[in-house]
């Protein structure tokens, strides 16, 4: 039972000291921390940073506009694939236009929104157009997987449509749109801290990691970017639990 | 009376009605057997209007009055035994949950889903379902298939105490000698022996 809990406990804290120790290595090998600052010096970087109040501005700003650009790219995601579905007209008008996004780099379709939108705003577009087309690809793969032979049985048994909905179409998307909402929340994390530090806000990550880099201040820059690798960690980890939480209910 | 005229279907080249025409009592259990694939499924399915024939009707059915079994059950893998007879009831009888369940034999069982049924239990929930459902008339598809015998008899029964018309197929001998009206048929093309 002890040689076990030591094990598993080993099996926890060996990697990461493990990687420390070759950023360590690396670090002193180079010589420059100009150039590969070493976890210690990351780790007072951090440290001072999380003693201001612009980095929590800046962290609560970032969040607040990947959700935004996750939630108005999931509602519009999940109604293009309803319009898809049902109607071949509106597959054979919007199925191309989605599908041009989801081949777009992310870096021209940040440029062009810059041309558009306000500076501020443009980090929620952004995030919201890379999880538009993985929503819409989720649930059009969900909705041509519904048993047709449980839509004829509600047909045959008179369920209304509200009811058909409820009981057999939402259950039998759960999966293809939990798979969906988890690759799209990597995708807009990513996508929306990339268009913060080219069109860069007042009050963002992306922001920080742009002013770092111009004043080479390169443990700052590391800094920020174990904010951003943490932040998508924690937040990925909370949007499973939610989602486990949707499916015991 | 319920009066076949003339019933023609082909699924491509295969012609599974051709000109069929029969008359079946309106009252009591008749019963449609014959071999595997012969079209008894495809005629239920024309009596409930589910599947349109290209020709001919079916006079005495009004299928938005009709409770229709599928041969294959068809429950919802996340809705419990008990939520798929809700489901078919309108809220004024949503109290007879628990008498539906006890007429398929399935007390104990209202909050089992259907992956932790047998495969003779789940028929007789897809059963209970569509004789909840009830209507003028009941069609079933091998509503007894992997039921044992015994059992089968007693559901017929139950059924029998419904008082409404009731059609249904079956190759079960025990199941056979029960009903009141028996049609033996043969095919494809469909064929009254």
């Amino acid at each position: 039972m002890w040689a076990k809990g030591l094990k598993n406990c080993m099996r926890i804290v060996i990697p990461p000291v493990f990687w420390l120790g070759v950023w360590q290595l690396a670090a002193m090998a180079v010589g420059r921390e100009l150039l590969l600052p070493g976890p210690a010096a990351v780790a007072r970087s951090l440290c001072a940073l999380a003693a201001t109040a612009d980095f929590w501005l800046s962290a609560g700003s970032t969040l607040l506009r990947i959700f935004l650009g996750l939630v108005w790219g999931t509602a519009a995601g999940a109604l293009l694939a309803v319009l898809t579905h049902f109607s071949p007209w509106a597959s054979a008008l919007l199925a191309p236009a989605v599908k041009v996004i989801r081949a777009t780099p992310v870096v021209s379709f940040i440029l062009l929104v810059y041309l558009w939108v306000a500076r501020a705003a443009i980090p929620a577009v952004i995030a919201g157009l890379m999880v538009l087309p993985v929503i819409w690809g989720a649930m059009t793969a969900g909705l041509a997987a519904v048993d047709p032979q449980l839509l004829e049985m509600a047909r045959a048994y008179r369920f209304s449509r509200l009811k058909t909905v409820g009981l057999i179409y939402l259950p039998s998307l759960k999966g293809h749109f939990t798979s969906g909402l988890l690759t799209a929340f990597g995708l807009a994390w990513k996508s929306g801290v990339a268009a913060e530090v080219i069109c860069p806000p007042a009050s963002a990550i992306g922001s920080r990691l742009q002013q770092a880099r111009l004043a080479l201040e390169t443990a700052d820059l590391f800094a920020w970017t174990l904010v951003i690798i943490a932040l998508s960690l924690l937040l990925e980890r909370l949007l499973r639990l939610l989602l486990e939480r949707g499916d015991a209910r | 009376m319920i009066r076949i005229r003339d019933l023609t279907l082909r699924y491509g080249d295969k012609t599974v009605l051709d000109g069929f025409s029969l008359d079946l009592p309106d009252s009591g259990i008749t019963a449609l057997s014959g071999l595997s694939g012969c079209g008894k499924t495809t005629l239920l399915r024309v009596m409930a209007g589910l599947t349109r024939p290209q020709g001919g009707e079916v006079r005495g059915v009004e299928p938005s009055k009709t409770a229709f079994l599928f041969q294959e059950d068809r429950l919802l893998p996340w809705r419990t035994a008990a939520r798929h007879i809700t489901d078919v009831l309108p809220k004024e009888r949503r109290g007879e949950v628990s008498h539906w369940l006890a007429f398929a034999e399935l007390e104990g069982e209202g909050d089992a889903c259907p992956a932790s049924l047998s495969g003779g239990m789940a028929r007789r929930l897809a059963l209970a379902r569509c004789a909840a459902l009830g209507g003028d008339l009941l069609l079933l598809d091998e509503p007894f298939a992997g039921v044992d015998e015994t059992r089968a008899a007693r559901l017929l029964e139950r059924l029998r105490a419904l008082g409404v018309p009731v059609i249904l197929s079956s190759h079960q001998a025990a199941v056979l000698e029960r009903c009141d009206t028996v049609v033996r048929l043969d095919g494809p093309p469909l064929r009254v022996l």
